[in-house]
């Protein structure tokens, strides 16, 4: 790769150089792993949090056996409008990678025998069945910690494993969206109930448009999971890691509860409008949206400045007058005056130049919207790797997002595989943990067990 | 196993929350330097404090912006609540960072640390004279993590980025909001929040590696990266159809039925994708015929289908309270649940029982009731022990407990400007405004 193109607008070129050097990601399969001693036992059903849980751990080395029923996953049919490559679904195929693909029947003594005998050897167990589903199969927490004392066991379900809720709703199966209404954060997302011009049909909670639920869920369970680890090589002891998505959402709620605590109120619907800092907002242009802000006094200046309009800085002169929900759509519908006259292209250029005057009077922040298909095509995430186009010898050609973990410049996180076929790895697996194999592997499969 | 014992009542024992403190710390004696401001990276550094790090927080003479970002220009006892939210159980330092003095004071702490992170403009710290390989020279085990919208090389870096920024060169944005109107924002700094998150996982990862092999290592992580990750399927999807990925609103495109519902009393998010869930849906709908025709998962993702589907349960639950359509969810086997506000989870008994909401009393602010980030763990909880603090509040316990500073050293450097503490003209750096000069003090 060129300089320039490492280089950028690196403010310290040298910084840059040196930085590429460090974590190319050309390099990354000749380090080693951080995790390549663990092994993750992921029984996750249907739950996305799991899958994204596991997905982490496999990244960094870890050996992840998923287990699912002979039918497969329910998580292989949650795809955009039904569409599939081969058994599975767009989700599943972007995290089913660097995982071994085994079945077991659970239902069945058999199944649970060999559930048993992978659970002893394993590092972890992840879940997501109904709480205490597992327990009364005889393969929960209370039964492989008996087999297994230094096993660290992760179910994770929308309502947690215990408390009242937990004991209410135990039928209740895990979701995305029901995640996401627990978590707070979709009270307060959606468009401005304080807005005069939004129609009252949108003003309502909003969940965000991915699976925050579940991939929040999956982060908070991969943590957890590395912190009982750690604890683990210190103090040999085994653990219950509890994981509830919504929690992990709302402890990311902001000030909601901090503000409910102080002031003894809650936040409305913003919008794009934030009534803790403003303008910090997106505006429609003549091709789209941008971001733009403008909110301490200095900056605000800036702003006025850039869209010629000294009336505003006198109209709303401190934080006080921007901060409050009636001047809000206000001050968006000016700012919009002069950003639609424009692309968002055009903009970005106005505010750059502005940025680079000697006596400018603050800072201005822009960027542009970009929707999928333009994020795809930017120098940047190719020079970066963001993206990873792998051809599989069954899926085919296929474009999935590469571990975020690339930049660990002595154990790089990576993508080994994307997916696999339902009890693809059921030999290899088998074989290689319980030297079950040839006619005792076939028996297994006559009787339904895998 | 005790026999007969259920399964919630062997839960409730393990996870006591009376016991709170009295259970191990995972990360006991794992030190950090927060040279951080804002959300993002100051978030990642309260994840592993609440689980036990011992965290120092650097903060420049004007201090962390999120003093002053606070809803409504609202303050309380001189607090942000801005700044209370990713600051917990942390030791505030006022030290103005790249000064020549504030260098050896700071290389100093980094041999006797384990990490050290920074969220600035990439190559700042080396600027400054303490990149990694300045710390790596004095401290081979340290991890240096950075933290920055698009990362310390590449066409873009150096590039600005906050948390909206990142929602929207990520496709977070666009692809959130009513398929008929723009995108939205979320409600929080939802893509500082969970960079944070990875970035935490990222050095729990590094500090695995350094357990094995004694090594530790720079780490360059990307926000708007970190956004394009979390977005499940939408590349995929967009690289074979060659089109956009669309806002659709409550609704899942993936899983039918999955959306927001109107009920007589409110709102109740729905999801039955299962044969067997949507088999229990549509008893308490008494509409078996739905069933025969859509059992099959699969069948009902097709757009007119999925339409239609999702227009006879709201039709449905239109005529039911939120109460009645979870008791049902609960009793039928589907998922139902209300929009949980903050105020409910303040106050919800669930939560409590949990010990993910805790109540602790801190010196300065008095009764604090706070999320304790998860998930919870059986021997090794997290737990919140104090409140953010006024700018440079720790700086004598610091200096004096871990480089041994006599008092007349620490005043010489506060005399230089190397150190400082709050400034007393502006309220949000301040302790409360009744404090009596010794609550909270660390050796004070």
């Amino acid at each position: 790769m060129d300089d320039e193109k490492i280089i950028g607008h690196a403010a310290n070129e040298e910084y840059a150089k040196w930085a590429h050097r460090e974590t190319n990601p050309d390099n990354i399969f000749q380090k080693p792993e951080a995790l390549d001693d663990i092994m993750v036992l992921d029984a996750s059903h249907g739950s996305f949090a799991g899958l994204f849980a596991s997905s982490i751990l496999s990244e960094m080395g870890a050996e992840v056996i998923r287990v699912e029923p002979p039918g497969g996953d329910l998580a292989r049919k949650m795809s955009p409008y039904g569409m599939m490559i081969k058994d599975t679904g767009l989700g599943y195929m972007v995290e089913g990678r660097n995982k071994y693909h085994v079945t077991m029947d659970l239902t069945k003594e058999e199944g649970r025998t060999l559930f048993k005998r992978l659970a002893q050897k394993a590092d972890v167990v992840i879940e997501t069945f109904k709480p205490g589903y597992m327990d009364s199969l005889g393969i929960g927490y209370r039964q492989l910690r008996e087999i297994n004392p230094g096993l660290l066991y992760c179910p994770i379900h929308c309502f947690g494993q215990f408390g009242t809720d937990a004991r209410k709703n135990a039928n209740q199966p895990d979701y995305d969206i029901t995640n996401q209404a627990r978590g707070v954060i979709m009270s307060i997302t959606g468009e401005p109930d304080l807005d005069p011009r939004v129609p009252g049909e949108f003003k309502r909670p909003l969940k965000q448009g991915n699976w925050m639920g579940w991939y929040t869920g999956g982060g908070w369970a991969a943590f957890g999971i590395l912190l009982a680890l750690f604890h683990r090589r210190k103090r040999g002891m085994g653990q219950l890691i509890d994981c509830s998505p919504p929690e992990g959402l709302f402890s990311m709620a902001n000030y909601a509860m901090m503000y409910y605590h102080m002031a003894r109120k809650q936040m409305p619907r913003a919008g794009n409008y934030d009534y803790a800092v403003f303008p910090y907002t997106y505006v429609e242009c003549k091709d789209g949206y941008t971001f733009i802000s403008g909110f301490t006094d200095p900056n605000w200046t800036a702003l006025c400045e850039i869209l010629e309009r000294p009336d505003l800085k006198e109209m709303f002169p401190t934080i006080r007058e921007r901060l409050t929900p009636e001047n809000q759509p206000r001050i968006q519908h000016e700012i919009e005056k002069f950003t639609k006259q424009y692309t968002t292209d055009e903009v970005v250029r106005i505010v750059t130049a502005y940025m680079n005057k000697p006596d400018r009077k603050g800072t201005v922040a822009t960027g542009r919207m970009e929707l999928p298909a333009e994020v795809l095509e930017r120098e940047h995430w190719q020079a970066r790797k963001t993206f990873i186009k792998v051809n599989d010898p069954y899926y085919g050609s296929v474009l999935i997002q590469n571990s975020s973990f690339k930049g660990m410049s002595k154990t790089p996180g990576r993508v080994k595989w994307v997916c696999r076929p339902v009890g693809a790895d059921n030999e290899f697996i088998y074989q290689k943990f319980l030297g079950v194999g040839g006619p005792q592997l076939e028996g297994l499969q006559t009787r339904g067990a895998i | 196993m005790k026999e007969g014992e259920s399964y919630q009542d062997f839960l409730k024992g393990m996870f006591d929350v009376g016991q709170l403190f009295d259970k191990p710390e995972p990360l006991k004696g794992i030190r950090i330097l927060e040279v951080c401001y804002v959300v993002l990276g100051p978030a990642a550094c309260d994840y592993l404090a609440e689980f036990g790090a011992e965290v120092i927080k650097f903060e420049g003479q004007r201090g962390d912006q999120m003093r002053f970002v606070t809803p409504y220009a609202f303050f309380w006892k001189n607090m942000s609540p801005g700044l209370e939210i990713e600051n917990h159980n942390k030791y505030w330092v006022g030290m103005h960072m790249g000064n020549p003095k504030a260098n050896e004071i700071f290389l100093d702490l980094v041999k006797k640390s384990d990490v050290v992170i920074d969220n600035l403009t990439p190559g700042r710290m080396a600027e400054w004279g303490i990149s990694y390989q300045d710390l790596k020279r004095i401290n081979p085990r340290i991890i240096q993590l950075h933290v920055s919208g698009y990362g310390s090389w590449g066409p873009w870096t150096g590039r600005a980025s906050y948390d909206a920024v990142a929602q929207s060169m990520g496709a977070l944005s666009p692809i959130t909001g009513y398929e008929e109107r723009g995108p939205i924002k979320s409600g929080v700094w939802i893509a500082d929040w969970i960079t944070g998150l990875m970035c935490a996982i990222a050095i729990m990862s590094a500090l695995h590696h350094r357990e094995k092999t004694g090594e530790g290592q720079f780490i360059d992580y990307l926000q708007v990266e970190n956004v394009i990750r979390w977005l499940d399927w939408t590349w995929l999807f967009t690289s074979m159809e060659e089109e956009n990925r669309k806002r659709a609103g409550n609704r899942d495109l993936a899983i039918c039925p999955s959306d927001l519902f109107d009920c007589s009393d409110g709102w109740i998010a729905l999801a039955a994708f299962s044969a067997e869930e949507f088999r229990g849906l549509c008893e308490a709908m008494e509409d078996m015929e739905l069933f025969e025709k859509y059992e099959d998962p699969t069948s009902r993702l097709e757009d007119e289908t999925a339409r239609e589907i999702l227009k006879k349960i709201g039709e449905w639950t239109k005529t039911k309270t939120m109460g009645e359509v979870e008791e049902l969810g609960s009793k039928m086997g589907f998922a139902a649940t209300r929009v949980l506000t903050a105020e409910d989870v303040y106050h919800g008994e669930h939560f409590r029982e949990r010990g993910t909401v805790q109540t602790f009393h801190d010196p300065l602010y008095g009764e604090m009731v706070e999320e304790a980030y998860p998930p919870r763990l059986s021997e090794t909880p997290s737990r919140i022990k104090w409140s953010s603090r006024p700018l440079g509040f720790d700086n004598e316990y610091v200096f004096t407990k871990l480089l041994g500073m006599s008092g007349e050293k620490v005043k010489n450097l506060q005399e230089e400007g190397v150190i400082f503490k709050w400034n007393p003209k502006i309220p949000s750096h301040c302790p409360p405004k009744d404090w009596d000069g010794k609550k909270g003090m660390k050796l004070g």
